[in-house]
């Protein structure tokens, strides 16, 4: 009976996976760092699930949809960010919607390169990031621009355990999750993820539809950039490198269909976590770097397969 | 060759020997009295005008900011040089971490006549077949930091295991040689980072109070490592020390103080935030640590080291170069001079690397690189 609802909802396995991996770490460092570990789990799967949700939003909108720009809109926003607050806390409403606006434009200028030029998104996306890359590399060139000292300290704050930030990030995953699947523009993108063809028929205008999810991923990408320069104390050109392989693994173990049209925000939490909590467990291991790649790759495929393997039967 | 000379006829012979003997003894006293003074000409710059001469750098890859801070400094020293009639021309080709690039790159500098080629190789050997055809032409190849093996290039490189026994040696002392380190790496796989790595276990054998708690790989950069920092902290004893690469230091410092720990003795690079943070820590409650790494200026040791053998300068084909080193005394000096968000970056003028150069030749100490006016 249980059974039968885990393969219902195969995106549980991301929370199962991180629970397992959580109770792990704590019996091996000896139960001294349970809310330190959790904490610190919680803290950088803040920017994963923010890379992540940009990744959702273009991947449910159709087959063959994905943005490979995520790391290179975070590292771009991130510079300019800074670059427009310059360590200034009066200036931080300005910054946010100057990288609300990078964001959004990135994202428009992916759509515009796959529909005008006719590119299929993996060559649009992959193109586009060396240009945004490049901006980054002469917004900010060779300095690492310090975010004002009241960013740093929202980015950090917390309350016991708990992680303001994480908090507001959580209460923004649940809110998109009802919103795709309660509001107008979350069952247009879900329908034209599904079927392009159909949704059209049906009176949508998928343009529109698949430009928004777009220019969505470009904002929350940006916001990513934002509030991890903040967090790490500035923007640095490679701070989005290990975010493009992150923001497909968790998208995709999260449940969210690679397919496109079926899309799952609360599971980008449980993987999340589990991906971060696997870092900290092998880590705390002592495994050696080989074999942590080796075991992060087998860990992966096996969970990814576990989890999808309802899908594809019915 | 003085045996040649001894004619088979018996007078001529003696008369040959004696000439030979004398020739002999006058060699050899020269060579007695010369050598030193051979060594002593070896020393200091080459005398050869490379004022008709051009220089141009192939780059590896320019895509972070220790690259772009490297090639600018190769600019500047270049543009300086040019303007002071000291060479005729330069340039400097970036590839995007292409080897194949690289060598394609290589090969149209040797179209176009450059006399001497700085090289920050993609890969040590790969581009030993472009390199050698260059050197066939009578190109001075020089590579650095990223070094060639082509027998024909010089290699001029940090000697990264004594980055590694520097950090180790001073862990101990400040530690009386007991307590537990935090071991932050580079990039797995790269050879830098098993050459550091491999020094300060090889450091530590001799202080056996000390262990190595933990290891995780920074990639040299201040975000990922504060993530992997942040993430072993839970599972680990008390840390009294880390050991890190550079770049990684102030990551590893903002870990250690949002996980409510005492922060230990992190050694730091040479980025502005690192040196911030031990400056505003040292202010605050007389925190002690030292800085060290290597720097982009490394370019400018290149150049000069091109330069001087263009200048007909005898250049050992490795030349060590020192490391940076920054210590409480001179933290403040060094602060002074970075730019908020840059590096500590000491330009290398040319009599700093003509004396780098003939400490390699003497095999004697190495010249400090000499902090910044306070």
């Amino acid at each position: 009976m249980q059974s039968h609802s885990i393969r219902q909802s195969p995106w549980l396995f991301g929370f199962i996976g991180a629970a397992v991996l959580f109770v792990a770490t704590i019996i091996v460092s000896r139960g001294g760092g349970a809310s330190a570990t959790f904490h610190a789990a919680m803290a950088f799967s803040i920017f994963s699930v923010l890379v992540a949700i940009s990744q959702m939003l273009v991947i449910t909108s159709g087959p063959g949809n994905i943005d490979l720009s995520v790391p290179a809109v975070l590292t771009l926003c991130a510079y300019i960010g800074m670059g427009v607050m310059h360590g200034s806390n009066a200036w931080i409403p300005v910054g946010l919607l100057v990288v609300a606006a990078v964001g959004l434009l990135a994202g428009a200028f992916n759509y515009a390169a796959i529909l005008l030029l006719r590119l299929p998104p993996i060559i649009a996306t992959l193109a586009s990031s060396f240009v945004f890359q490049s901006l980054a590399m002469n917004a900010g060139g060779d300095a690492t621009i310090k975010p004002p000292s009241l960013l740093s300290a929202f980015t950090s704050l917390s309350v016991g355990p708990v992680s303001v930030l994480a908090v507001l990030v959580v209460l923004l995953t649940i809110g998109l999750a009802i919103g795709l699947k309660r509001s107008l523009f979350g069952r247009r993108l879900l329908a034209t993820g599904q079927s392009e063809a159909a949704a059209r028929f049906a009176g949508i205008r998928t343009r529109q539809v698949r430009l928004i999810s777009y220019a969505g991923a470009g904002l929350f990408s940006g916001l990513a950039g934002f509030l991890l320069a903040g967090f790490t104390g500035g923007a640095a050109l490679n701070m989005g490198d290990t975010y493009l392989m992150e923001s497909i693994a968790v998208v995709v173990l999260g449940g969210t269909s690679v397919a496109g049209g079926q899309a799952n925000a609360i599971g980008i939490w449980g993987s999340a976590l589990f991906f971060n909590l696997l870092t900290i467990m092998l880590n705390s291991f002592r495994t050696p770097v080989g074999l942590r790649y080796l075991l992060t790759g087998a860990i992966i495929i096996l969970i990814v397969t576990a989890a999808t393997r309802p899908l594809t039967r019915t | 060759m003085i045996h040649s000379q001894v004619n088979p006829d018996a007078a001529e012979a003696l008369r040959g020997l004696c000439i030979g003997l004398t020739r002999q003894a006058l060699l050899a006293f020269t060579a007695i009295v010369a050598m030193p003074l051979a060594a002593e000409a070896a020393d200091g710059p080459g005398t050869t005008s490379t004022t008709g001469k051009t220089i141009a750098l192939s780059n590896s890859y320019n895509g972070n900011s220790f690259r772009q801070v490297m090639v600018k400094d190769w600019q500047n020293v270049t543009a300086q040089e040019i303007a002071a009639k000291t060479i005729k021309g330069a340039t400097v080709v970036s590839a995007n971490s292409s080897v194949t690039e690289q060598a394609s790159q290589i090969q149209n500098m040797i179209l176009q006549g450059y006399n001497g080629i700085a090289v920050l190789a993609a890969s040590s050997s790969a581009l030993n077949g472009v390199v050698k055809s260059a050197c066939a032409q009578g190109i001075t190849v020089v590579s650095f930091a990223g070094i060639v093996t082509a027998s024909c290039a010089w290699q001029v490189n940090y000697d990264w295991s004594s980055y590694g026994k520097q950090e180790i040696e001073y862990i101990a002392k400040r530690l009386n040689g007991h307590g537990n380190i935090l071991e932050i790496r580079g990039i797995a796989g790269d050879s830098t980072d098993k050459d550091i790595s491999d020094g300060v276990h090889a450091a530590m054998t001799a202080y056996p109070g000390l262990k190595i708690v933990g290891t995780v790989y920074g990639q040299w950069t201040s975000t990922v490592a504060q993530k992997e920092v942040s993430g072993i902290l839970p599972s680990l004893p008390q840390v009294d020390a880390v050991v890190t690469q550079g770049g990684d230091g102030y990551g590893a410092a903002i870990a250690f103080q949002n996980s409510n720990r005492k922060v230990p003795i992190i050694i730091m690079g040479n980025r502005q935030d690192e040196l911030a943070w031990w400056k505003q820590e040292h202010d605050k409650n007389g925190y002690e640590t030292f800085a060290i790494s290597a720097t982009p200026s490394i370019s400018q040791i290149s150049f000069w080291v091109t330069q001087q053998i263009l200048a007909g300068k005898t250049v050992p084909k490795k030349v060590i170069v020192p490391l940076l080193r920054v210590d409480q005394t001179n933290l403040d000096a060094y602060l002074r001079t970075i730019p908020p968000g840059g590096v500590a970056n000491p330009p290398y003028p040319k009599d700093l690397v003509v004396k780098i150069i003939d400490a390699n030749t003497n095999h004697s100490a190495m010249p400090p690189v000499p902090p910044p006016a306070p």
